[in-house]
């Protein structure tokens, strides 16, 4: 028993000082630049965040842009608004930080919001989450769905007049 | 007799516009193009990358269409003469018969030159309020030509080696269809170097696929121009191979 008892104290202490075995899980504190864009259509912007470490070190992270409406009509597919959304980082040292500049571009209207999240690299642990950048997406109507309709007969009837035209002139 | 293709071009031109079905090809064009155009223009959910979509399938239709009309033309250029019994006729003129092929490869192209024309009003109007017709117009000129000239000079090859009209045009769609074919594929299956060497190589698909990218994208010109090179390849290749087979020309095709 005193053998049994001895190998469970040391087995104990080395759970209690593995190096790092619970803080590599702790999750960055993630930041964003600004709070609030305001933008059109179809244009182009940048921002930063920022994974600072608290007093421990993380382990390698996944940071990870993600895009979504506020608006429960308007569809929004990520890949459309950044095709480089998944950043691959080495682990931040301790009170450290690491720096991700992300560009997208605004191709749906309304109001939209965009966060950045962290998942450690091997799958394990909690996932940090960063607050949300509230972009506002004026509308442009650039689309006259109205005018289609003459178009689509015009073009036709123009090309027949022309044919017509055309041979009665080469056949008078 | 340098200038006897222009003499067979304008002959050609005139059978092709005046007396033929260039018309009625390009009527039934534009009715395809206005179907495409209308589904796009009423979709009420468009978005920005959507218009930019609508703008290159419109485009990407045209250049598709339009390259067809031109392989249409040329694979009845010279098998259809034979079919008609008038190509003896043609043979005994004095005009090389080289020439006699590069001025029916001409009226080919008005085809596609004229599809492009039909096509530009369609693409101003889908494009025009995002600031989109410059871009996909050069574009589109540059690839739906090398494309044309392309599957005109198979289709002249063809059309000079086979005994009649049905053969020449069953072998030219059969190898259209071979190159359309990885169009269809799934995303996925042209990742990799192997998938993007089978895009590169195919000059349909790298034709289309630097139309993408530029028009859709909003990539540069410069930037996607290696896209081009089968293209232009294969216009050479088939322009080559229309030469020999002009050369080469004989009354009743290969089987003399």
């Amino acid at each position: 028993m005193t053998a049994r008892r001895a190998a469970g104290l040391v087995l104990a202490a080395l759970l209690l000082w593995a190096p790092g075995a619970g803080a590599a899980t702790a999750p960055p504190q993630i930041t964003v630049d600004r709070g609030s864009v305001a933008i059109r259509l179809g244009t182009s912007f940048a921002f930063t965040s920022t994974l600072a470490a608290g007093s421990t070190a993380t382990g390698p992270l996944v940071a990870h842009l993600n895009v979504v409406s506020l608006d429960p009509a308007e569809y929004v597919d990520p890949e459309d608004w950044s095709t480089e959304r998944t950043r691959y980082l080495d682990p931040v040292e301790a009170g450290g930080s690491r720096s991700i500049r992300w560009s997208v571009k605004a191709v749906s209207a309304g109001p939209i919001a965009i966060y950045v999240t962290a998942v450690p690299a091997g799958g394990a642990g909690p996932i940090a989450v960063g607050p949300p950048l509230h972009v506002q997406v004026a509308d442009r109507r650039t689309l006259n769905s109205g005018g289609v309709v003459p178009l689509a007969l015009a073009v036709p009837a123009a090309v027949a007049v022309v044919a017509v035209a055309t041979r009665r002139r080469a056949h008078p | 007799m340098t200038g006897a293709w222009t003499v067979v071009a304008r002959r050609e031109l005139a059978d092709l516009w005046l007396r033929g079905r260039g018309f009625a090809l390009l009527v039934a064009y534009s009715m395809l193009l206005s179907a495409t155009t209308y589904l796009v223009a009423t979709n009420q959910a468009i978005n920005f990358i959507e218009q930019r979509e609508a703008v290159g399938l419109t485009l990407q239709v045209a250049v598709a269409v339009g390259a067809l009309l031109s392989l249409l033309a040329a694979a009845d250029a010279v098998s259809g003469e034979r079919d008609r019994g008038s190509l003896e006729a043609l043979l005994l003129t004095p005009v090389p018969r080289r020439q006699l092929v590069a001025g029916k490869g001409a009226a080919a192209l008005s085809l596609w030159l004229a599809a492009f024309v039909v096509a530009l009003p369609y693409v101003w109007f889908l494009g025009h309020g995002i600031g989109l017709v410059a871009v996909p117009v050069s574009a589109g000129l540059a690839v739906g030509t090398l494309l044309a000239a392309a599957f005109a000079g198979m289709g002249l090859a063809v059309s000079s080696a086979a005994s009649t009209s049905r053969v020449s045009l069953a072998v030219c769609m059969l190898v259209l269809l071979t190159l359309y074919v990885p169009t269809q594929s799934p995303v996925g299956a042209t990742t990799g170097w192997a998938g993007e060497l089978l895009q590169r190589f195919n000059p349909l698909t790298a034709g289309l696929h630097f139309l993408g990218r530029v028009v859709v994208d909003g990539h540069g010109a410069g930037e996607e121009a290696s896209w081009l090179a089968a293209p232009a390849l294969f216009v050479a290749a088939a322009a080559a191979a229309a030469g020999v087979a002009a050369q080469r020309l004989r009354l009743s095709g290969v089987r003399e």
